[in-house]
């Protein structure tokens, strides 16, 4: 019996270690937090976007004219180091919505230093700061930022009005610091264009991690605990191990699952009881879409046969356009090197800062090369030019 | 639902089953599952295969075109598997396993979990268009543009495309990639009525439910019990990056990475049975390999050493690892050498670097944050629940069975071969970027993934006692 409640208490003191371990604790960080500082939602401004105080917090009701919504509070200097641990609660955010810290330093009170925090689900999240290079010195001002979660949800239908509650600073505790693990390990993180390569929250999100190694870890560790207290025979160990991993491997699928769960919520939310057509309107990069809708178009109008030769500053622009643009015979202007351009070829500029049209020479311009061509059609930041046949 | 929907999916689904009991008409245990799998699988890349023969002039009409060939080849190799299975009688099909209620209660989970995340995916392609990178970037690129222009156009290289402003020619940054998918896709969206990209991602979801079938088919042919096998079917199914290449569906890693689980699959089961019909199966699989993307190549070269080695007597594998060294040597000395890689071309080596036609040039060099990275993505992030972890503790606890089982062995230096490829690849060349950025590490491992779990189960086939009756299949057959 004796052995039982030591292996039970050897169990206990085992998963305190590895999940201190895991949120960064020391042995004698005390059980509550020393110091705290509370900022009701209320005491915020509405920096970009509209909202008013209700009761203590903040109802937003509008973003800017950007798409963002900012939300920012005067500080009176707090030293960073003392605050790593940071609490917040809003309710009813949209899922469509991204969540950005932002604050400034006192040291360099120009620069607006920004990351992403985890998607605020019901109740408080937390994250260790104290694990962010810039969170140092002393902070003069923090806030909150929402805007569209990039490259998913189209920004047109992204806002819906939420309720910022409250945020909490405090010094560092184990509760404080569980809590942290707790929101790292748990909470949303939307699909992102690398989620096909690799489910890597640590690097998209701050605050997020994966619980895999400490797990394991936990999980080697109490099945020595068992097999050396209740003196298991090495058959015994094996078995255990198995259904450790079992359990493990289970735990870690619902986690997985819930995860999972959560990203395609916002994919019912969006696109959900809409035919193809309206679904093509939701497009996340709209702007592209409707560019390429306008260009399409215009070559419709021309003689067939036409190629046209892209170009813009972002690959996922130039890219993207040349798919949206499909059956259109659209390349990329960059892979054509030094080779001469075919005489009457279109070339698509957009929003280019390597490449110009240069009105004076009559010519798109780009490094060293240039190619004389007119203008011949112009949507926004898409400018279409035709090459001269004087071109080389 | 249309009636072209209807039949652009049971038409391939006719074909392919009807291919795979012309090949493998016993029935045995798990022969259903199996059937379902590779059949399913198989009409996918049959209809493809009819599309880029038959539907190249009108493409806007590809299934009507395609169908009536596909349909002829269904009802010819359906009665050549009528005429098979009559001669071949059926095993004798094991009693239900007296399993444990609580192994019973956790499989009844785990299969729940399984169902659940499919209607996720399911829902997941049908609702959402074409979101990752690759997938509209390069994998769809030849699809949409020969659907939307109502016929086939080649695809060339950038400076053939400037030299040639006449043609009809098309370019893009994965010119050079195979257009095997890119037929498939075709052959949907013509039922579709449009580019609609859910029904033309709705095959990824076809391929998950049918790598699992498969897979669950095969193992229980292979003498694996039913816990044991559904077990492997929801370690499979449930790594959570191979869920993701099927929900964000349009890459082609999970293809490859079932007809190399396929082909694994099929030659154990020559290797156990002689049957010459899962040795076609088995060829068939790896030929495939490069037409479905250009890496498959390098699986190919790798499964036909080991198959090679595999069939040598015992005293002539000595020379051939001898051999074997003295090529690496040889490569090592040599400042320069050229290989012919099949569905590549020349591979270039030199001591600065490697050169592979269409895959790039690549600097050799060793980098350790790459190193890092590789075991970050198989050990730390969360792509694939504990597989990595428990690979080496499987390996070594049942070395035993690993050893004594030939095939099996193979098999297993088949994968670690692949690794240590990989390793190579991500660690010593300019691809170690791609390690960094965690861009291609993981989707390389996810083709090895399949053929990993093989082993893995099949290495705990004998946790059971024996409560069966021996299946027939498992002896050996000269047919």
């Amino acid at each position: 019996m004796i052995r039982r409640i030591a292996c039970a208490v050897a169990l206990v003191l085992v998963w305190i270690l590895v999940l201190g371990w895991a949120a960064g604790l020391s042995w004698n960080a005390p059980l509550q937090p020393a110091r705290t500082k509370a900022l009701a939602g209320d005491t915020f401004r509405t920096v970009l976007g509209a909202g008013v105080q209700d009761e203590g917090s903040l109802r937003v009701g509008a973003v800017g004219d950007d798409g963002n919504a900012l939300q920012s509070l005067t500080m009176d200097g707090i030293r960073a180091a003392d605050y790593p641990i940071l609490r917040y609660r809003f309710e009813d955010f949209p899922r469509t919505l991204e969540l950005s810290l932002v604050f400034r330093r006192a040291d360099a009170p120009t620069d607006v230093r920004s990351i992403t925090v985890p998607w605020p689900s019901a109740g408080w999240q937390t994250v260790d700061l104290g694990r962010l290079p810039e969170w140092r010195g002393t902070i003069v001002e923090l806030g909150f930022a929402e805007y569209a979660t990039a490259q998913l949800v189209p920004p047109s239908v992204a806002f819906k009005p939420f309720r910022f509650d409250r945020a909490e600073l405090a010094s560092p505790s184990w509760r404080g610091g569980l809590a942290a693990l707790y929101t790292s390990w748990f909470a949303y993180v939307p699909w992102a264009l690398h989620s096909i390569s690799a489910l890597m929250p640590d690097r998209a999100t701050f605050g997020t991690a994966s619980p895999v190694p400490v797990l394991v870890i936990g999980m080697l560790l109490s099945v020595f605990v068992l097999a050396g207290f209740l003196r298991w025979p090495r058959r015994r160990v094996l078995q255990g191990a198995g259904i450790a991993a079992l359990l493990l491997w289970l735990v870690l699928d619902a986690r997985w699952l819930r995860d999972f769960d959560a990203r395609h919520g916002l994919t019912e939310r969006l696109y959900a009881g809409k035919t193809w057509d309206e679904r093509l309107h939701l497009l996340p990069d709209q702007d592209l879409a409707f560019m390429a809708a306008q260009i399409g178009a215009w070559l419709d109008s021309q003689p067939p046969g036409q190629r046209l030769l892209v170009a813009a500053d972002s690959n996922y622009a130039f890219l993207r356009l040349i798919y949206l643009l499909l059956p259109h015979n659209a390349a990329l202007l960059q892979l054509a090197g030094a080779a001469p351009l075919p005489p009457d070829s279109l070339v698509l500029l957009y929003a280019s800062t390597q490449w110009r049209y240069d009105e004076a020479r009559g010519a798109i311009v780009g490094g060293a090369r240039a190619y004389p061509a007119d203008p011949v059609f112009e949507s926004g930041l898409a400018h279409v030019y035709r090459l001269r046949s004087d071109a080389p | 639902m249309s009636l072209a929907f209807a039949l652009v999916w049971l038409l391939p689904l006719a074909a392919g089953i009807a291919l795979w009991l012309a090949l493998v008409p016993r029935r045995g245990p798990g022969w259903l599952a199996a059937t379902l799998g590779h059949g399913g699988v198989f009409g996918m890349l049959l209809a493809a295969a009819c599309t880029s023969l038959f539907a190249r002039a009108d493409t806007a009409h590809a299934w009507t075109h395609a169908g009536l060939p596909l349909a002829i080849f269904a009802v010819a190799t359906a009665f050549v598997a009528w005429r098979r299975m009559r001669e071949r009688e059926s095993a004798s099909m094991e009693k239900l396993e007296n399993a444990n209620k609580w192994i019973n209660g956790l499989l009844a989970i785990a299969l729940a979990s399984l169902a659940f995340r499919g209607w996720l995916m399911l829902r997941e392609i049908w609702l959402r268009p074409t979101f990752p990178w690759d997938a509209w970037d390069a994998w769809a690129v030849k699809s949409k543009t020969w659907f939307l222009l109502g016929h086939y156009a080649p695809f060339v290289s950038m400076s053939d495309w400037l030299a040639q402003p006449a043609k009809e020619l098309y370019t893009g940054v994965a010119w050079a990639y195979p257009a095997t998918l890119g037929w498939m896709q075709v052959w949907f969206a013509s039922a579709a009525g449009g580019w609609i990209e859910p029904q033309v991602n709705l095959p990824w979801f076809a391929l998950w439910v049918g790598l699992l079938l498969g897979h669950y088919g095969q193992w229980r042919a292979l003498g694996v019990s039913r816990v044991i096998a559904l077990a492997g079917m929801y370690a499979l199914g449930s790594l959570p990056l191979l869920d993701v290449h099927v929900a964000l569906a349009g890459y082609a890693d999970l293809w490859l990475a079932a007809m190399l689980g396929f082909a694994a699959l099929a030659w154990l089961r020559w290797r156990r049975e002689r049957d010459v019909g899962q040795l076609l199966v088995a060829i068939i699989c790896v030929v495939l390999l490069p037409t479905i993307k250009l890496e498959g190549a390098i699986w190919l070269l790798l499964c036909v050493a080991v198959a090679v080695y595999d069939v040598l007597p015992r005293r002539w594998r000595r020379w051939a690892l001898a051999g074997s060294a003295c090529v690496l040597l040889l490569l090592a000395c040599v400042r320069h050498i050229a290989l012919p890689v099949p569905g590549l071309g020349w591979v270039q080596i030199t001591h600065a670097g490697i050169v592979v036609p269409g895959l790039g040039e690549y600097s050799l060099r060793f980098n350790a944050d790459a190193f890092l990275s590789l075991l970050n993505s198989l050990f730390v992030q969360p792509n694939w629940h504990l597989l990595w972890w428990l690979v080496p503790g499987i390996v070594l606890w049942r070395w035993r069975a690993l050893r004594e089982d030939a095939a099996l062995r193979h098999l297993g230096a088949f994968v670690l071969l692949g690794f240590a490829f990989l390793c190579f690849l991500f660690t010593c060349t300019d691809a170690s970027r791609w390690a960094e950025s965690y861009t291609a590490v993981n989707r390389l491992i996810l083709q090895l993934v399949p053929a990993t779990v093989t082993v893995l189960t099949l290495a705990c086939r004998a946790l059971e006692p024996a409560r069966t009756h021996p299946s027939p299949v498992a002896r050996f057959d000269p047919a």
